[in-house]
């Protein structure tokens, strides 16, 4: 194989790699059509094309996998589309592996857009985007690689260098026009009709369960993706916020996890209250983003109404109801891409009522688990003595934990008796270990508590604040007579929030700013936000004092108008200079015919030899042909050099009259031959 | 890539200087006959403005050539036979007092003809060398701080004996490049020679010739070369020619910028011999050599003198693996 083929070959594995990772970026195809396509796409870049032999019966091979496939659809375990575009993956990878032939190719490609379209319907983010480019550019290349390589006559070397530049130029102009005409002309939002956009980089938390497994959701605290954005009212201005987010409580804990007793409240309603409010509440607009993953609202403790809640979908908002179930949490009514919602907030130290918890409930916050180790109330009557007030207990053992224990995120598995573990053998853990043994303790010895969930911190960004997947934490509300739950931390206040890596965070920050860009503008991008942008664009300046109100539209327009003239008539001079070549080219071709009619005739260049030289070598050697040359290549060299293109039908003649002399040329020669053979 | 000057009716058409060169040409071979490839590249020379070397033996007809050239274009020529004592002053004039009138005037030097031979170009000192070669660059000459314009057009032809070398002093390779081309006329044929033992008489047929064209034509000559078309492909094929010697393993260092220039220049005159008003990469290969070949420097002994012919044979070669646009 030649190498330019080799290149072309490449460039089209790698544009049906981009194909297949459009549809992988989703997170939704089996990890076994990912392992398979992986290979064969390894396989087909190192040149091997084991399937060459043999392309029927590996083609047969696939039918089984549809099977298998189609089975796993009927079972309901995979989705129908999701199976489309595994089967996509697999016809794609059987072409890679087999002969290179312009069928293959061609299959190749089309496998590669239908690969393309099921990466839209699995998901139109970010991703995508890039996949769909790397896909658009590659592919390009190489279809313009295989143009050319089919017009070289066979033996001769393709001139790869000399094509790619144009070829490149070529493509980024087309994506250049795409641009463009996204940009300004209307459209329908094609994702109406497609399923929900998943998050980019998939959801970053693990959701608020019915359960904590303690020990469970370490590497959390790592992982620095923005999940929630706030505007608060009072403003608090300062730069990090030291405030508890609450998601959900729990009140029971079996020695492994929590969980919450009191049942689903099936009530919905659109806006909830919890508890009665107070003067001073902080009003929050909250924003829960893509990557959160999960339907439960966030709140600043202590959450006291909750409502005006909107669903963001691919399609749109959507005004939402709110479902209320036990352990104070409130669920979005279905899944959405994100959500927005209002809430109001008690500031912490407000004495509040409890609200609603039935007797089941209260018992179930002095409850412990049945088999408890009786260490543990000893360890818990040593530091809390005989101290009455649940807060001053509290605080004593916060302080206590906080001071003996250390913080870690290493953690060794499952144990059969995670508390124990951390109170007695490891005597390290992270928040979840800090909250339960503080919980737990205050149990045994008669006060009521609970467990928190939620997020710890808040990054002011701009007039916002921003909360990271690495910001969830745990704590513990205990029951106060008189001032109803009161947040005790047990965790040391170093490790409350996010520990990520600054470097990752600003990488991730940089990949959630480009996706938020991608989302507002792409995929988003309605016809009412290119209405809206054309507005502001051309809307006259505002009214000022002291000058006279215009109504031309302001410098920006002007100048974006100069710029698409400049634009415009850069194209024009650029596609008139390619159109005052063009007759160039058709001379080139024109002399291309000329030679082949010569090589017909017997008349060959050699060592390099041009028409010019061609037809004065045909003059000085007195040949018949050179008259009906001569004047042929004189209009070729004007066309060509001259500036005085071939006009329509030129050629044609030219060439019609050349062939009635090679013609009788031969005739003549064949006339002579017997001649001399007679004689 | 139209020059403006294309616009001026007063040009001749390509026909009309393609006549005028056969009729130099025609008028030349008169004089030296069986050279008609190397008188139709001298025409081309002058006519694309530039200066030629002539490099040969004695007795082969350069002084006849240069002198056939003057008559026929009826410019007015005068012959400087450079020797080792020869002085810039010598060539280029001087100030002469007057003592009635007690002031200075310029007596102008035999440079200032529109056609100057610079016989053994070679002998004279390197000063009186390159007083030459600049008023050929400058087309002027500056004494005591006045500047004297030469007369227009303006040409000269060097010759040099290749062979005796002893005493000389060799043209430094810039002052080569000014230059346009370098012939040899070589030998005459046989033929030619029994020919000119028995046709000629007792006058020189040199002085035999007429005039055929003008000092005018020849500027108008001068202005169409300059206007003739220079496709960006055949330009581009120029550069390439001139990299490709840079390039070459034989070749100590390659053709210059003026040598591009004066292969551009030199094509574009030859175009007329086709009653072109475009170029050809024909055009650029038939003055290849006569325009490069004096101007590289081979890697090889003896450094220019002896080595014509190779160079002539490695820019065949270059011209043989540099593709031609088509």
């Amino acid at each position: 194989m030649t190498r330019p083929n080799r290149l072309r070959l490449i460039l089209r594995d790698l544009g049906t790699t981009a194909a297949f990772a459009s549809m992988a970026v989703s997170g939704q195809v089996p990890v076994w059509a990912l392992g398979l396509v992986l290979v064969a796409v390894l396989v087909s870049l190192m040149g091997w094309r084991p399937f060459a032999r043999a392309p029927r019966l590996t083609a047969m091979l696939l039918v089984p996998l549809a099977g298998a496939l189609y089975l796993a659809v009927a079972a309901g375990q995979m989705d129908l589309v999701v199976a489309a575009c595994s089967f996509a993956g697999l016809v794609a990878s059987q072409r890679l592996l087999s002969e290179t032939n312009p069928a293959t190719d061609g299959q190749v490609l089309l496998a590669g857009l239908l690969m393309i379209a099921g990466g839209a319907a699995l998901s139109g983010e970010l991703l995508f985007a890039v996949c769909l480019l790397a896909f658009a550019v590659l592919a390009s290349l190489s279809l313009g690689l295989a143009v050319v390589e089919a017009a070289v006559p066979p033996g001769e070397p393709v001139p790869v260098r000399h094509v790619l530049r144009p070829l490149f130029m070529g493509v980024l102009i087309a994506m250049a026009g795409a641009v463009a005409f996204f940009v300004l002309f209307p459209r329908l939002n094609w994702n109406m009709g497609v399923r929900r956009a998943t998050p980019g980089l998939g959801p970053a938390t693990s959701g608020f369960a019915d359960t904590v497994r303690l020990g469970g959701s370490g590497t959390l605290k790592s992982n620095p993706r923005v999940v929630l954005r706030a505007k608060l009212t009072p403003d608090p201005g300062s730069q990090r916020l030291d405030a508890y987010w609450l998601g959900r409580t729990y009140d029971t804990f079996d020695g492994q996890e929590w969980s919450t007793i009191g049942a689903p409240n099936k009530r919905r309603r659109t806006r909830v209250t919890l508890r009665p409010g107070a003067e001073k509440q902080v009003y929050q607009r909250i924003e829960l983003l893509p990557a959160y993953g999960s339907r439960t609202l966030i709140a600043l403790e202590t959450p006291a109404k909750l409502g005006n809640a909107l669903m963001h979908t691919a399609t749109g908002d959507r005004r939402m109801q709110l479902q209320e179930l036990g352990g104070d949490e409130l669920r979005f009514v279905e899944e959405g891409l994100g959500y927005s919602y209002e809430v109001y907030s008690v500031p912490p130290g407000t004495v509040t009522d409890p609200g609603k918890l039935d007797q089941k409930e209260m018992d179930q916050l002095l409850a412990l688990p049945a088999t408890i180790d009786p260490r543990i109330e000893a360890l818990a009557h040593e530091v809390v003595g005989n101290e009455t007030d649940p807060l001053v207990a509290a605080q004593k053992l916060s302080s206590w934990l906080q001071r003996e224990y250390t913080y870690t995120l290493e953690l060794g598995g499952d144990v059969a008796d995670p508390l124990m573990e951390f109170l007695f053998v490891r005597k390290a853990g992270h928040c979840e270990h800090f909250a339960t043994a503080l919980t737990l303790m205050l149990r045994t010895q008669g006060f009521e508590a609970r467990l928190a969930t939620g997020f710890f911190g808040g990054e002011r960004v701009g007039d916002e604040y921003l909360v990271r997947a690495g910001d969830a934490h745990a704590w513990t509300h205990v029951l106060v007579p008189g001032r109803g739950f009161v947040t005790v931390d047990a965790t040391p206040a170093a490790y409350r929030a996010n520990q990520s890596l600054e470097l990752l965070e600003s990488l991730v920050s940089l990949y959630e700013a480009i996706e938020g860009m991608w989302r507002t503008s792409v995929v988003d991008y309605s016809f009412r936000d290119q209405m809206n942008f054309l507005r502001d664009m051309s809307r006259p300046p505002r009214n000022e004092p002291g000058k006279e109100r215009t109504q031309l539209p302001p410098l920006r327009a002007w100048l974006t108008a100069a710029l698409a003239g400049a634009v415009v008539y850069g194209t024009w001079r650029y596609l008139s200079r390619r159109k005052a070549r063009a007759p160039v080219l058709e001379a080139t071709r024109f002399v291309d015919s000329v030679e082949r009619q010569l090589a017909a005739a017997g008349v060959r260049a050699v060592d390099g030899e041009t028409l010019e030289d061609v037809s004065a070598r045909l003059t000085r050697e007195a040949h018949p042909l050179a008259p009906a040359v001569s004047p042929l290549t004189r209009r070729y060299l004007e066309a060509r050099f001259g500036q005085r293109p071939l006009q329509p039908g030129e050629p044609a003649r030219l060439l019609k009259e050349l062939k009635h002399s090679v013609e009788a040329h031969k005739q003549q020669q064949q006339q002579q031959t017997p001649r001399a053979r007679a004689s | 890539m139209n020059s403006p000057a294309r616009a001026v009716s007063s040009l001749p058409s390509p026909a009309t200087a393609r006549a005028a060169l056969e009729r130099v040409a025609a008028n030349l071979s008169l004089a030296v006959q069986g050279k008609d490839k190397e008188v139709r590249l001298a025409v081309t020379c002058v006519v694309a403005g530039g200066h030629l070397l002539l490099e040969d033996v004695p007795g082969v007809g350069k002084t006849t050539l240069v002198e056939a050239l003057a008559r026929s274009f009826a410019l007015s020529f005068s012959r400087v036979q450079f020797t080792a004592d020869l002085m810039p002053a010598d060539i280029l004039g001087a100030q002469v007092f007057h003592a009635q009138t007690a002031t200075f005037s310029f007596r102008p030097g035999p440079l200032f003809r529109q056609l100057v031979l610079a016989d053994e170009l070679n002998r004279a000192p390197p000063r009186t060398q390159s007083a030459l070669l600049e008023a050929m660059a400058q087309g002027q000459v500056s004494l005591d701080g006045a500047t004297h314009v030469l007369p227009r057009p303006f040409t000269v032809v060097a010759t040099q004996n290749p062979v005796d070398f002893s005493g000389t002093y060799p043209l430094p390779d810039s002052q080569l490049d000014r230059f346009l081309m370098r012939l040899s006329l070589g030998h005459p044929s046989p033929e030619v020679e029994a020919r000119l033992l028995t046709t000629r008489d007792a006058s020189s047929p040199v002085e035999a010739l007429k005039a055929v064209t003008s000092p005018e034509e020849l500027t108008e000559l001068r202005a169409q070369v300059a206007a003739q078309r220079l496709d960006d492909t055949v330009a581009e094929y120029i550069v390439r020619l001139a990299q490709a010697t840079r390039a070459h393993g034989d070749i100590e260092r390659g053709a210059s910028t003026r040598a591009v220039l004066a292969l551009g220049m030199a094509a574009r005159a030859h175009a007329l011999w086709e009653s072109r008003d475009f170029v050809t990469p024909g055009d650029v290969r038939a003055v290849l050599a006569p325009c490069l070949a004096h101007r590289l420097l081979l890697r090889s002994a003896n450094q220019g003198a002896y080595t014509r012919d190779e160079a002539t044979h490695l820019i065949e070669e270059v011209a043989r693996k540099v593709v031609a646009p088509r």
